[in-house]
Formats: C-alpha cells, structure tokens, sequence
C-alpha cells in the first residue's frame, strides 16, 4: 500500500522504455500523466472540499447545510458544477475582452503549478527543486496579478476596488508569510521540501517554531482571500469583488482555483509544520491527506467564525504586529541555533 | 489579554459544529407549536349566540354574518358565518371579544389556497342545527334527525304559515298545471314541472314550502327542475333511439 503509487510510475516508465522510446521521452510522457493526475485530483477534490466547507459552516450556525442530493447532500457540488457548466458565457461588452478571459485561465495554471514541488507521500514528488519553499512563495503570490486581471479587465468599480485590496493586501502578507517561512529553513538548513520533511522526524517544526506557524497560519489566510481576510472578494461591499461581472464556467474556474490554492497552501503547511507524510501505521500519502484536510478544517473553521476585518486594520495588522514578531522569531530562532552550534549538537 | 475575544467565538462555533441543529426539516417533519399559536381562525357555531361583538372588534372587518331574528325567542338565529381569512392579521381581538367561545385559533398554518375565493372560510348553519332551535318537529319540511331535542311550539305566525303551506300542496296535488303556472314561462314547461311534481311527493311538499316562503327562489329551482328533466329526455331519445 505504501508504495502503489511509486510502483505504478516504475511500472510505467519501464513500459515506455520497453517500447523503445528514450529515457527523457519516458520521463516527460510520466510528467504528463502526473500533470493530469493532480489536475484530476485537484478537481475531484474542489467537489468534495465545497460541500464539506457547506457542511461546516452548516453545522457551525446549526443548519444542516446541503442535504436534499445523495447521502448528506453529497451530489449537491456535483449538480452545481453541471449548472455552472451549462451557464451561459456573458463577457460584458466594455470590458478588455483578452484579460478578462485569460484571468481565470491564469489563476487556475498557477494554482496547479503550486503542486509540482509538494511531497505527497515518500519519493512522492514530481519534481523535488532545491529551491521549493521559495518557488512555491513565488508562485503562489502570482495569483495576486490574476485577480488584478479581473478587476482591470472587467471594467467595473466594484471589481477595480477588489482587485486593488487584493494586490494591497497580498503584498503585505507576503512579508511575514515568507518570514514566517524562514525559521523553518534555518532550522532544516534546506530549501528542498523533501529535506524539510527529513528533518522533522523527530519532532515537529509546529513544536519548535510555533510562533512561525501561527503567522504563517494568519498570513496564509490572507493570500488564500479567506475570512476573515476576503477583502478582495467582500461580497457584502463588493458584491463579489473581482470576481463581479464573471458568470458561469469563467467564474467556477475562480473558485476552482481558490480551493486549489487551500488545498496547496494547507499541504505545505502540513509539510512544513506537521511532519509532512510521516506518520506511524498508514501509508504516508494517506497521511498527508489527512493532515492537509485536517489544516483545511481549521481554516473553514476560522472563515465562519470571525467577521471581515477593515482594510486599514488588516493593513497595519500585518505591518505593525506580524512582521516585527517574524523579525524576532527570526533573531531568536537564529541567536538559540548558533548556541546550540557552540554547544557542539 | 488581546485575542481573548477571537479564542472565545472560536470556542463557541467548535461547540455549535457538534450541537444538534435547529433547523427543522418542514414539510417532512412538523414544528412544535406552542398552545397559544395562533393558526386558522375556527367558528364554532353551537356557542354562538349572535351578539356580534367580534364584528365590531376586529380591525380589518374580516368577520360578517347573517341572521334573523328567531320568532320563538328573543334570540337571533344565525344563517351564516364568514371569516376572510386573507384580510386576518390573528390579532386575536375576536377571540377575546367572543363572550362565549365560540371564536379560536387552531394550530393550522397551512392557510394558502390555489383560488382566491377559496380563503373564505363561509360556515353555512346546517338547516338541521336551524331546526332544532326554530321548527316544529312535525313540520313538512323536517328533515331533522330523531336525535333533536324537543323543539318549542310553533307560535302563531308559523302556523298561519304552515297553513298557507298545506292548501298549496293540496292545490298542486289537484291541479298540478295551473298552480305552477305562475312559475314558469310557458304551458308546456308548466305540465313538465306538474309530471315531475306529482310523480315525487317529496319534491312536491318542498316546491310548496319554498312557493310560499320565497317565491323568486322557487321559480329558479322549477326552471332547473324543468332544463334537467328536458335534458334527460334528450338523453334518453338520442341514447336509445326510441320514437317520442
């Protein structure tokens, strides 16, 4: 069980190469069927993850939450995603007809590159970079332009605003969310995700930098556009932000790719802080399954808990709080390693 | 401390999420109702005494009704009772007004209906609950089951009516044609009734009361007494092809 997957991607190299083709042609052939492979489970899992986010905020106001389609409502997603494909496709006519269809094809694409370097299992990496925490910061505030791209193609004021908050805010907490990242790598003196699950297994980075997880936990909430930090969205100001004149499948894609960067987002966190795929009795790919839903259960959790902030509260939040204590999580982390180096460990 | 507030809501939602919820799944499954609920507003019109207090108390004037006055009694009798239900904001003014009862709301919130006509609720007082109170247990017209209770004596204007009512069932028994004649248009419509009269004895001593006692409503009742019996001869002619 442990290693059926890793098994199935030998078998299938070994397949091609049997039929004559080149080393790099059989590993390029094996990239794209991974490529598929994630964007299959990336969708699949989007179906489940908004019925389980309706569910929980369902439970949370004690409602039910969807529960006419199937057991507890579990085809409800399924129908929406069916209606939301049969929609018609309005683009209004003042728009800029070429940003604002490429928008939610770019959002989604970079949504999806963000799982090229996350380790889904043991030896479960399609490409395991050196540099994989900095590419997957990197990439992943590359949503920020998509969502400019809406608002400014849609020629709207509310999408405008949205877009403008969300490029605001995105770059704010982009400081302590990489800040937060880097007693981590202190500590794993890696960059490769791979490593850093390596150097957990004896304990933990959420017991050794817990100051590091809860901002980077706070700063992740605020790219992801969740509550409380939906400013770009706030569909109570904005109606629906950037997202206002979008109908139908341009508009699923949006959401596609907001769960797609939850479920990114909370499988880093479980790499970084949690252990990554290790875990005792279970496979380890079914491990990081659970700790990323797990991750993604508290996120839900706090999106339906806590009301909107204010943009100038969220602003000097993340300036005046978040990135003097990622500083000094980053002196002491640094101070306490180089004591322990004269300690001789 | 700061952030005291933030660990508090997000205790009291860890607490919801596992409390059971209060939704309540309708049409499969029924509210409580608590025993004051003000539902449907129901007349019960063996109380009611016809003092009219619940007319002049409510507001929206939902409530009407029609009586007369009973000849045995200084009583009213009432005819019929109309609650417009669509104008009733269940203010509950009738039914504390009501001296007697006789209003009360009953736990039925299921009110709509598919014609408008359909919200009146009109409670038409059973001729049979009338009788009890007003007619005499011999009367023609009784149709009252045995179970009534003794009713008072006629007084003397109902039996003048009474009289007036027995002379017109012999005058119909004898000359059938001529005592209906004044209530349709032609002969040959007056003999039809006359052979539908005499051929039911039961028919006849209700034409007789309703000829004394209304006449308009009699004459409309004889003409669709005499469209049936035309229609069904039709039907029969064209049916079984029988020379007439």
């Amino acid at each position: 069980m442990e290693n059926w997957f890793v098994n199935i991607a030998h078998a299938l190299t070994n397949w091609l190469t049997g039929l004559g083709l080149s080393a790099g042609w059989a590993d390029f052939i094996l990239l794209v069927v991974q490529w598929v492979f994630i964007i299959i489970i990336v969708t699949l899992n989007v179906i489940v993850l908004i019925w389980l986010e309706r569910k929980i905020s369902g439970f949370i106001q004690q409602r039910l939450g969807p529960n006419r389609l199937g057991p507890f409502g579990m085809f409800q997603t399924i129908a929406d995603a069916i209606k939301l494909l049969t929609k018609e496709d309005i683009i209004p006519s003042a728009t800029d007809k070429l940003i604002f269809r490429t928008a939610p094809m770019f959002f989604i694409i970079i949504s999806v590159m963000l799982y090229v370097v996350l380790p889904m299992g043991e030896n479960m990496v399609i490409v395991d970079l050196n540099v994989g925490v900095f590419y997957f910061i990197s990439v992943g505030s590359l949503t920020t332009i998509c969502l400019l791209m809406a608002g400014w193609g849609s020629n709207n004021k509310w999408s405008l605003l949205g877009a403008m908050r969300s490029v605001a805010q995105m770059i704010s907490y982009e400081i302590p969310l990489a800040f937060s990242l880097l007693g981590v790598i202190m500590i794993a003196g890696s960059m490769r995700l791979s490593d850093i699950v390596a150097a957990q297994s004896n304990v933990w980075f959420i017991v050794l930098q817990p100051v590091a997880f809860i901002v980077y936990f706070i700063a992740a909430t605020a790219e992801l556009n969740r509550g409380p930090f939906d400013m770009p969205e706030a569909e109570q100001e904005l109606t629906a932000g950037a997202y206002t004149e979008y109908t139908g499948m341009r508009w699923a894609l949006f959401f596609l790719a907001e769960y797609t960067n939850l479920v990114a987002v909370s499988a880093l966190m479980s790499t970084l802080f949690l252990g990554g795929w290790q875990g005792p009795f279970l496979p380890s790919w079914l491990w990081i399954i659970i700790k990323t839903y797990l991750v993604m259960i508290v996120f839900m959790w706090l999106k339906w808990t806590f009301p909107r902030i204010r943009m100038d509260h969220l602003m000097s939040f993340s300036w005046k709080v978040l990135i003097p204590v990622t500083l000094a999580n980053i002196l002491l982390t640094g101070i306490v390693l180089q004591l322990f180096k004269g300690m001789g460990w | 401390m700061k952030g005291k507030g933030l660990l508090e809501g997000l205790w009291i939602t860890l607490r919801h999420l596992f409390e059971r919820e209060i939704t309540i799944q309708y049409p499969e499954q029924m509210p409580y109702l608590q025993e004051r609920f003000r539902g449907c507003l129901q007349f019960d019109y063996k109380k009611c005494i016809v003092c009219g207090l619940c007319t002049k108390a409510c507001p929206n004037n939902v409530l009407s009704y029609e009586s007369q006055p009973d000849p045995n009694s200084k009583k009213k009798l009432l005819l019929s009772y109309t609650i417009d239900l669509q104008y009733c904001m269940f203010c509950n003014l009738c039914v504390e007004a009501c001296p007697t009862g006789t209003l009360y709301f009953n736990h039925d919130f299921e009110l709509s209906e598919y014609q408008r006509d359909d919200i009146k609720i009109v409670y038409e007082i059973p001729r049979s609950a009338q009788a009890v109170i007003s007619e005499p247990a011999d009367s023609p017209i009784e149709m009252v089951d045995s179970s009534a209770e003794p009713a008072p004596q006629p007084d003397e204007d109902e039996a003048k009516k009474q009289k007036q009512i027995n002379a017109m069932i012999t005058a119909l028994k004898k000359n059938p044609v001529k005592a209906v004649s004044k209530l349709v248009e032609s002969e040959a419509q007056a003999q039809i009734l006359a052979d539908i009269l005499q051929a039911d004895e039961k028919k006849l001593v209700r034409m007789a009361t309703m000829m004394i006692e209304d006449r308009e409503k009699a004459g409309k009742v004889a003409l669709a007494f005499v469209n049936k019996e035309l229609k069904d001869r039709q039907q029969e002619g064209g049916a079984g092809n029988e020379p007439e």
